[in-house]
């Protein structure tokens, strides 16, 4: 039998005030698979993100479980997939265990409030990224990293199995950066699936089971990581000299300057 | 402020709205006893036990006088001050949340020049409440789409400052625009009422029109109440609040009628008095935290006892009776002003 994808992209165009962002781009996203999305800034990524999520609209077809993401509501998109944002400013004031509840509103009824159940899920929530003692703290002013955390938090309480993020790492430093691949990698091996853009080819090589290259608007290569991120492809679509070392079975990709 | 930003536990939540409903009914059965003339408390009880179980234990000259003091006049007028005071706050509530933005309110959004201005046409032309009442609420809402429209010139990104300024652009298209018909006005009859009236004033009102107006107004109270989770989702931005799992666009064009519809019935009941949109919203916020589901139920019972308490102050305090609209100017301003000091601490 074969395995059929959670989403499916085929043959994608999109264009923004006449310039082409996206043209031809398919896409298959499997169960438990973390698939990195590489690629320079403008190539496409955030765009297709946004169009699986139908954040935007664009020519082609978008498949989630079989079926065209046109027929689904926001509603029923948020009960298979989460997405989490890069961190940013919110203007009110609100506490990190109300952000995180805010991941179960699209489960309730036009007149019901969160119920305790509810509030033991995102509990719960907080509890499995390891951030239950910042619930009463407030959203704002956390540090990026806490941030991040409890965007995931709120992706977990969504109840769902397939996350979508974007630049999950982005402004957080080298040590939450760890962190959270780490436990995007821990939570990979619970059956969780993760479509991930990243500015980083090393992050892709640590954590990832397949990599996609995208370059102005293209999918340029699709497969394992190791066998995707060569040297060739760092010079084409960076425009960096690199060697790609071996330790153990784990490659990295080391920069060279001249 | 961590301090004021207790523990979110329901029943905290749940306190808080039944403390202020039992604040906001001591409120309002004091200012039914007081006044000019008061109403000591056995003689009250005695007309309540007449009225309720026909106990006639009062003479039949008090019960005329009861009837006039208490119906005629003082009960329209406490349920006019909380219904106006809890449209304008809720609707405060709202707009800010649903602009994303803490500046503004109805009356910044130019709602109620709006309404002010639709009102005032519709007291020209005809004598039913129904057609004053729905020009007031076209018109309002025509004046926030303009400040939005404004707004938005130039900018494809959601701008605070940009949105304040479409507001007071169309707030004052709004004022200029009664100014024309304030000038056509008969200088004898229809102009004094037309001024007195946008002045802001609680005292002309019919218990039975009151009642009337009371229904689309606690309608969208509660539709707006019941509707506060969802504005925790909008605040975060459109396209977050989608991955979230809402219909963005059909909440917020919702909102924005509730929004409209409460305070321009609000203009057309007791002209325009400002600020409670704005400062209402503001304060619980600081004293408790932002979430909607608590905010907008808590502003509607605080802005109902707050314009009761100001309408007792006005009745009260001089033997001239000042128009509420000013009134809470007087009060509003400082109080901003105090609010905006502390006011990161809510935002951020």
């Amino acid at each position: 039998m074969e395995l059929k994808p959670i989403i499916e992209v085929k043959d994608l165009h999109f264009s923004y005030k006449k310039s082409q962002v996206l043209c031809g781009v398919d896409l298959r996203l499997f169960k438990g698979e973390v698939v990195s999305l590489l690629g320079p800034n403008g190539c496409g990524k955030s765009t297709l993100i946004k169009l699986i999520l139908k954040l935007l609209h664009g020519n082609g077809e978008i498949l989630l479980h079989e079926k065209s993401i046109e027929e689904y509501s926001h509603k029923e998109i948020a009960s298979h997939i989460a997405y989490i944002p890069q961190y940013h400013h919110v203007p009110f004031g609100y506490s990190a265990l109300e952000m995180v509840l805010m991941g179960r509103v699209s489960k309730l009824g036009i007149f019901a409030s969160p119920s305790s159940h509810d509030h033991f899920i995102a509990l719960e929530a907080l509890k499995k990224v390891g951030i239950l003692d910042l619930k009463d703290r407030i959203f704002g002013q956390l540090s990026g990293g806490q941030k991040q955390l409890v965007l995931f938090a709120r992706a977990i309480a969504q109840g769902v199995d397939t996350f979508i993020m974007d630049e999950p790492v982005n402004g957080l430093d080298y040590g939450n950066q760890m962190r959270l691949l780490e436990f995007i990698y821990k939570l990979s091996h619970e059956g969780y699936t993760f479509l991930k853009t990243t500015h980083y080819p090393d992050h892709a090589l640590l954590i990832s089971s397949r990599t996609v290259v995208m370059n102005g608007g293209k999918i340029i290569s699709d497969g394992q990581p190791g066998e995707v991120i060569t040297v060739p492809m760092i010079q084409d679509v960076y425009g960096v000299n690199a060697e790609i070392i071996t330790h153990d079975t784990h490659k990295r990709c080391m920069p060279i300057f001249r | 402020m961590a301090m004021l930003h207790f523990l979110f536990d329901r029943t905290k939540q749940k306190r808080y709205l039944v403390v202020g409903t039992v604040i906001l009914t001591a409120i309002a059965a004091l200012s039914l006893l007081l006044g000019q003339y008061p109403i000591d408390f056995h003689t009250f009880i005695a007309y309540l036990n007449y009225k309720i179980y026909g106990i006639a234990d009062i003479e039949i000259d008090t019960l005329a006088l009861m009837d006039n003091i208490i119906l005629e006049i003082r009960l329209p007028r406490i349920l006019l001050a909380i219904l106006v005071g809890a449209a304008l706050a809720t609707s405060g509530a709202v707009f800010q949340a649903m602009f994303v933005n803490p500046l503004v309110s109805p009356g910044i959004l130019g709602v109620l020049a709006g309404a002010s201005f639709g009102a005032a046409c519709g007291m020209l032309i005809s004598e039913q409440w129904y057609i004053v009442q729905a020009l007031a609420f076209s018109f309002g809402f025509i004046a926030v789409g303009f400040a939005v429209l404004v707004g938005s010139i130039g900018t494809n990104s959601r701008s605070t400052v940009m949105l304040v300024l479409g507001g007071v652009i169309s707030s004052s298209l709004f004022t200029s625009l009664l100014s024309i018909i304030k000038y056509a006005a008969d200088p004898y009859s229809s102009l004094p009422a037309i001024v007195y009236w946008l002045m802001g004033s609680l005292s002309m009102a019919k218990l039975d029109e009151v009642l009337i107006v009371a229904i689309p107004i606690l309608i969208s109270i509660f539709g707006m109440i019941f509707m506060g989770k969802y504005f925790d989702l909008l605040s975060l931005g459109d396209e977050e609040a989608k991955s979230l799992g809402i219909n963005v666009k059909l909440i917020r064009i919702v909102a924005i009628i509730l929004a409209t519809l409460a305070s321009s019935l609000s203009v057309v009941m007791a002209g325009i008095i400002g600020w409670v949109g704005l400062i209402i919203p503001h304060i619980i916020r600081l004293a408790i935290g932002p979430s909607h589901r608590l905010l907008v139920p808590l502003s509607a019972i605080v802005g109902g006892a707050f314009l009761l308490l100001a309408d007792a102050v006005s009745r009260l305090a001089l033997s001239v009776e000042i128009p509420i609209g000013i009134l809470t100017s007087l009060i509003g301003i400082p109080v901003f002003i105090m609010v905006l000091k502390n006011a990161r601490a809510a935002w951020n």
